[in-house]
């Protein structure tokens, strides 16, 4: 059986397994005995990746079916600093999957997204996972969060989701909610009419935010950036998803 | 003029209805059946609802041999008529019989043409349509059919309207069981199914990974068509008998054709309802409300137009008045105002309109706002409504005694007229619950999305349709048991030596049966809440168990046991129906026989008031909270998933029991009391305490 690493961003760890990714996602997001619940988002990992920090070898090791033959589902390498140690070499695909397991694959892009007028809402997935309000856009926030902004303010590597503000990107106080499933809606307004009124570039909505979010709100896509750079893993259309992936679609849109 | 050849014309317009009915049957039997995997999904749920049709007819054959077996002996007393209970009892039979066929067929057909509808969409929104509504067409036609031919037969033979009463109570009989039964099945699998699949587990509606999603969708089929059907089905002759039992009681001074005329009115509806049928048509991409709405306006228009012709005509022929023409009147008040209050209802329950959309706009501040606020709107529904009641009869009351016939029997004829577009109004509601399953088989199936789309478009008319279909019911109802409770008072005069009932509110007795009579609806709507929330439980810990013992369900790679569900749901629904079914027959005739004829119209005022309060009450805040969801989740007010989604689902979850198992289930328990009432009214008026 194939081992393969999985780089896990809810909650932040790296991982042996011997399932496929369709088949780790709907195990990691649901459990073998439905004893979990939840979405997960994970990256394919370069199987030949190592590290000297992270006892990879061991935990391959380890990873062999059990005595009945079934796979091993996983092995757990590491649960602290995975994120800053893999390199954007090592990045393989991305899977998001849904609450009820349904696992959604994309692939690395090599095209960063067009600039937009307006303001920004990143989730930060890990290490942490705060929710911003930013002027900058995507590639301008990875260079703030690299030491560009300010020399408090450095983390060596990070994943975040742009999410959707609709009309509030532009009409923060008067714009339309419409599909906006985020709670304390007015907080996240008078967050981003900050942006607009004082002279700060970034702000924080929701300190605790939880890890997870709903997948339907993503709007370009998903980022990893480290001091090497910046890659996208850019979300396919709604058209496209409805397309080829209904039944992640119809759970992704729950 | 013989009036026997309207009672032939009756049996023959029964048969052509029928006939018409098998013709669609067929019709919709030959189309395209889908691929194995849509078919499979389609037979569990056949199987599922065969599973409870058995049951419940089991359950009504033994009902009906004891309550026949009653009858027979009760009535069998009055020496005047010897064989007068064993008449009255074979008609209470052949009532629950023709009831059962006719609900037994729409079942039949819904539970093929759901699959049908599914596979006539990846064609076009205008081919799945087609399918669907005439598969609703079957059900429609049958069921007017088989009343007309059941209600012309039994009066053909003996020539006695007190025998008719026993065919109406039976075919009430059935309906209590089948609405109030299907309404707690349909529930329970659809609570049960939303809550452990969407709120625990996180799976999407319609998904074959839920044990209990089979069970939903066999619950759409028998709540909502094999039960609404009886309901309406119920009204209908329980308003035709009505309205001929005031015929009778003046046939000595006005003529013996003002008992028929019900039935000849009934003749016309079905005329009409054929002709509507033929002008509800979807285009390729058309809109399928429209089309609904449209046939059952044409419908009002033709029968209108038919009904003057044919007063017009006879008396013409005639060279007289035979038919006056304020019955006329009445009959198109009646139905003008039936069309009118049903589209009343569309407001309150669209999100096109105010109520919904304030709904969803104040469930983003939590759920108590929900549920204060769709209750108001549930509240302010009822006013419309008994407003329109209230118009309906006193238009019709005072037109019949300008016109010379007595005011009551304008009310009666105005009832008939609400329910004689039976045929289309039936049509349009089982296709509701047809379409509701076609779109949960096209996802169920992974059909592909457009298809899927399709059926969705189909399935939001039919959710409007059948909002328009119960506030008509309940209102129909309303007008029915106004015309019942007269004939009551009728029977009671009768066997009373001539003296009429005069109901005095300073009179402790009928003050006592008007309290104990507005405690039954809401004591009964309870009743069945509770069967709900406890077979949901026992649904709910079943799915977990599921869920628990076997990952691959979850996974896909397994087949839940959806069998379980569907007997959970069956068996609980018709174990908790006992309780309420007996105290709609026993109470009215314990009041009856303890606080005698005053006290029992008493309790029958009571309970027809607060029924019809409760039952407008809960069918629409029920259907608000409904499409207050629905709106949410079509991308208004923060979409699925935000807090004002969380909120709008547990009024949802709220309004579920309300608007499908309560709400509609009252229309049909007043009128299976005001029948109790006047089947046992020559009794009751010779033996009571007080």
């Amino acid at each position: 059986m194939t081992q393969h690493l999985y780089l896990s961003l809810m909650p932040e760890a790296l991982i042996a397994s011997q399932l496929e990714p369709e088949e780790f996602g709907t195990y990691y997001a649901v459990g073998s005995e439905h004893k979990t619940q939840g979405k997960a988002a994970f990256f394919e990992i370069d199987p030949g990746f190592r590290h000297p920090e992270l006892a990879i070898d061991e935990a391959l090791q380890r990873c062999v079916p059990h005595p009945d033959g079934v796979p091993k589902r996983s092995v757990y390498v590491s649960v602290y600093r995975v994120v800053e140690r893999v390199p954007l070499g090592a990045l393989g695909r991305l899977y998001l999957v849904t609450q009820d397991g349904r696992t959604l694959g994309i692939d690395r892009s090599t095209r960063l997204p067009e600039e937009a007028p307006g303001l920004h809402l990143y989730h930060e997935i890990a290490p942490l996972h705060p929710l911003v309000v930013s002027t900058f856009d995507p590639r301008a926030f990875h260079a703030f969060f690299m030491g560009g902004g300010s020399k408090y303010l450095s983390v060596p590597a990070f994943c975040w989701a742009e999410l959707r503000l609709g009309d509030l990107a532009t009409d923060p106080e008067r714009g339309d909610v419409r599909d906006l499933p985020y709670d304390s809606i007015d907080h996240l307004r008078s967050c981003l009419v900050a942006l607009t009124t004082k002279s700060v570039t970034t702000k924080i909505v929701d300190r605790l935010h939880p890890s997870a979010f709903s997948f339907r709100t993503l709007k370009n896509g998903v980022f990893f950036g480290n001091r090497e750079g910046l890659v996208i893993y850019a979300m396919p259309s709604a058209e496209t998803l409805r397309d080829k992936n209904f039944a992640w679609w119809r759970s992704a849109n729950m | 003029m013989n009036n026997d050849i309207w009672l032939v014309a009756g049996i023959g317009a029964g048969v052509v209805s029928i006939a018409a009915s098998l013709l669609y049957y067929a019709w919709v039997a030959g189309q395209d059946p889908g691929g194995e995997k849509a078919a499979r999904i389609a037979l569990w749920i056949r199987e599922g609802a065969s599973t409870y049709l058995k049951l419940l007819y089991t359950t009504l054959l033994v009902v009906a041999v004891i309550l026949g077996l009653v009858i027979a002996v009760v009535f069998s007393g009055d020496s005047t008529r010897p064989l007068h209970g064993i008449f009255t009892a074979l008609a209470f039979g052949f009532g629950s019989f023709c009831s059962a066929l006719a609900g037994w067929l729409g079942m039949s057909i819904a539970v093929r043409a759901n699959v049908r509808t599914a596979t006539a969409c990846s064609r076009s929104i205008g081919a799945g349509f087609t399918v669907a509504f005439k598969a609703g067409a079957v059900m429609g036609l049958a069921m007017v059919g088989v009343a007309v031919l059941g209600m012309s037969l039994i009066y053909l033979l003996w020539h006695d309207v007190e025998i008719i009463l026993g065919f109406s109570f039976g075919a009430s009989s059935l309906a209590l069981l089948a609405k109030a039964g299907g309404g707690i099945f349909t529930k329970t699998a659809d609570i049960a199914a939303d809550l452990v699949g969407k709120v625990e587990i996180g799976i999407p509606e319609d998904d074959p990974r839920n044990p209990a999603v089979i069970a939903d969708n066999v619950g759409d089929n028998v709540g909502d068509v094999a039960g609404m059907g009886a309901d309406i089905f119920d009204s209908y002759v329980a308003a035709t008998v009505a309205a001929m039992l005031l015929g009778a009681s003046f046939a000595a001074t006005g003529g013996a054709q003002y008992v028929v005329l019900p039935l000849i009115l009934c003749i016309l509806g079905i005329a009409s309802s054929i002709i509507g049928l033929q002008f509800v048509k979807v285009g390729p991409d058309g809109k399928p409300g429209r089309a609904l709405n449209f046939g059952t306006v044409f419908s009002c228009f033709v029968f209108a137009i038919l009904a003057t012709a044919f007063f017009g005509g006879v008396n013409w022929a005639a060279g007289t008045t035979v038919f006056n023409w304020g019955a006329l009147i009445a009959t198109v008040a009646g139905l003008g105002i039936g069309v009118l209050m049903g589209f009343t209802t569309d407001y309150f329950t669209n999100d096109e309109h105010n109520p919904v959309r304030e709904v969803a706009r104040v469930s983003g501040s939590g759920t108590g706002l929900t549920i204060i606020t769709g209750f108001s709107y549930g509240l302010v529904s009822i006013a419309p409504a008994v407003v329109g009641i209230v118009a309906a009869t006193l238009v019709s009351y005072f037109t019949a005694q300008a016109f010379g016939l007595p005011g009551i029997y304008g009310v009666g004829i105005a009832a008939v007229g609400m329910l004689s577009l039976t045929g289309i109004v039936v049509s349009n509601d089982a296709y509701g619950p047809i379409v509701d399953n076609a779109k949960g088989i096209a996802e169920m199936s992974g059909m592909d999305h457009e298809v899927v789309d399709r059926a969705d478009v189909l399935d939001s008319a039919g959710n409007t349709a059948k909002a328009i279909t119960k506030g008509f019911s309940i209102s129909a109802a309303a007008l029915t048991v106004l015309a019942m409770f007269a004939a009551y008072t009728e029977v009671i005069a009768k066997y009373s030596g001539g003296k009429g009932l005069l109901l005095d509110l300073q009179d402790p007795l009928v003050l006592s049966g008007i309290l104990l009579g507005c405690i039954v609806p809401p004591l009964f709507s309870a009743l069945l809440m509770l069967a709900v929330t406890k077979n949901a439980f026992a649904m709910i810990a079943e799915i977990r168990r599921q869920f628990a013992a076997d990952p691959g369900i979850l996974a896909g790679t397994s087949t839940p046991d959806y069998k379980t569900c569907v007997a959970i749901a069956s068996s609980g629904a018709l174990l908790a129906l006992a309780f309420p079914a007996a105290l709609a027959v026993l109470l009215p005739l314990a009041v009856g026989f303890i606080l005698g004829p005053g006290g029992l119209g008493g309790f029958l005022g009571g309970s027809i008031f607060t029924g019809v309060v409760f039952a407008l009450l809960m069918s629409n805040a029920g259907g608000l909270w409904d499409n207050a969801k629905k709106y949410i989740e079509s991308g208004n007010c923060g979409g699925p998933g935000s807090e004002a989604h969380k909120a709008a689902v547990v009024g949802d979850t709220v309004g579920d029991p309300f608007k499908d198992t309560a709400g509609p289930s009252l229309n049909t328990l007043i009128t299976v009391m005001s029948l109790v009432a006047s089947l046992f009214a020559p009794i009751i008026a010779r033996f009571h305490i007080f």
